[in-house]
């Protein structure tokens, strides 16, 4: 699965920089493990921001706070020493095995549970069932699930839309999309997907202001997405 | 500005005081790599908007991080500046993602690249990241703005686009072609 539609430059560089929601930050990061591309282009961010960090003018901190906390950092340095290895990489502790097949993409698992198979979808119209994460910032995450060989309503956006696909595919004005590739739009997107035929096309979005649908879809669909 | 003075101690040297850290876990060569950094990291994390006291808490923290993990160090696969705004910049996720959901998912793709592939020498690095430096400073005024408002106040895109008064999509661009700028010269990893 090499992905053939990837994260946007200006989402990488907030990638780097740690500004992205939480939400946008889960869907790029389920990109990103997908995608060695997209993991190569934010190792070029992270030393853009490294350099950055390089070239700041520091200014002098009054002198005797400075060596009082560098004497900290002394005396922590013996401490360390000793108690260094008890663990200092702490790894989060998985619910699935990653190579396990029912699991969902690590980043993902937070909001929607670690397994595919205890997904509760709800059906919100003809078609479409999704699940929108709880306890998320601002911004909203949703898991889409869209049956096979359907026309979804043209809809444009007014802020970012961050997609990745994880199963099934579907196609618009700006070509294929099947799993592993990410659609990275902004407000200047209008777009009318398409699934492809087959089995249903499954999606997880991060969006940072509410779709606007055209038409009966919208009615039914933006009270769900909270509008 | 960026003298000649600060240019002479770059990459190849800050790697060097790293690896020493690294090998013989001499605290000298730390000590000089706390002096330089310290305060620069935390005007970082001042910039992305924690308070002075916090600040300095988070700084003393990413620099003992650097000593502890200091065997984790790989001249060859990235810069000491680079190593440690990723630090510095993780602390700082940590520190303000209150919501229960948060996962460090940063952590976790960093080890997804272990090296398999040699990577480039550490000359080579060296004058890559001489190169990106140029690259940075040639950059048109309000692309290096956008770049650095990005880095240093953590904004999203459309909070930048409502301090400038510029359009969401102005600003994204913009940001996509300093990025490919500052991209043309490097090698793509294979
Ligand atoms: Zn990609």
């Amino acid at each position: 699965m090499t992905p053939r539609h990837h994260l946007n430059e200006a989402t990488l560089v907030s990638f780097a920089a740690g500004a992205l929601s939480p939400e946008m930050t889960a869907v790029a990061a389920t990109h990103l493990e997908a995608c060695r591309d997209c993991r190569d282009r934010l190792a070029h961010a992270e030393r853009i921001g490294g350099l950055l960090l390089g070239q700041q003018q520091a200014n002098e901190l009054d002198t005797a706070r400075r060596a009082r906390l560098r004497h900290e950092m002394l005396d922590r340095l013996d401490e360390s020493t000793q108690s260094r290895r008890d663990g200092t990489i702490q790894t989060r502790s998985l619910d699935v095995s990653p190579s396990d097949p029912d699991g969902l993409p690590q980043p993902l698992q937070a909001y929607f549970g670690p397994t595919w198979s205890a997904l509760r979808w709800r059906w919100v119209a003809p078609g479409v069932h999704m699940i929108r994460a709880a306890h998320t910032s601002r911004d909203t995450l949703l898991l889409l699930k869209i049956a096979p060989g359907k026309s979804m309503p043209v809809h444009s956006h007014q802020g970012t839309e961050l997609t990745q696909i994880l199963q099934g595919a579907y196609d618009d004005a700006l070509g294929h999309f099947s799993p592993g590739d990410a659609a990275d739009l902004d407000n200047e997107t209008e777009h009318q997907p398409i699934t492809a035929p087959g089995m249903p096309c499954i999606c997880v979005a991060a969006m940072d202001a509410p779709l606007r649908f055209p038409g009966w879809l919208a009615r039914k669909l933006q009270p769900l997405v909270g509008l | 500005m960026s003298s000649i003075e600060t240019h002479a101690k770059d990459a190849g040297y800050w790697a060097g005081q790293m690896v020493a850290v690294s090998c013989k876990r001499d605290r000298d060569s730390f000590m000089r790599i706390y002096d330089h950094f310290a305060p620069r990291v935390q005007l970082y994390l001042k910039g992305l908007g924690s308070s002075e006291a916090v600040a300095e808490e988070l700084t003393q923290e990413a620099l003992l991080r650097l000593w502890q993990r200091a065997e984790l160090y790989d001249a060859a696969r990235s810069g000491l500046s680079t190593w440690l705004f990723r630090i510095a910049r993780n602390l700082h996720i940590d520190r303000v993602r209150r919501e229960p959901q948060w996962v460090p998912v940063q952590d976790a793709l960093e080890r997804l690249d272990e090296p398999e592939d040699a990577g480039p020498s550490p000359a080579e690095s060296y004058a890559e990241h001489a190169d990106l430096r140029n690259r940075i400073e040639r950059l048109p005024a309000t692309q290096a703005r956008l770049i650095r408002m990005s880095y240093f106040e953590a904004k999203s895109h459309q909070e930048i686009a409502g301090e400038l008064g510029m359009p969401l999509g102005t600003v994204k661009s913009c940001l996509r072609r300093a990025f490919l700028r500052l991209q043309l010269g490097v090698r793509r990893g294979a």
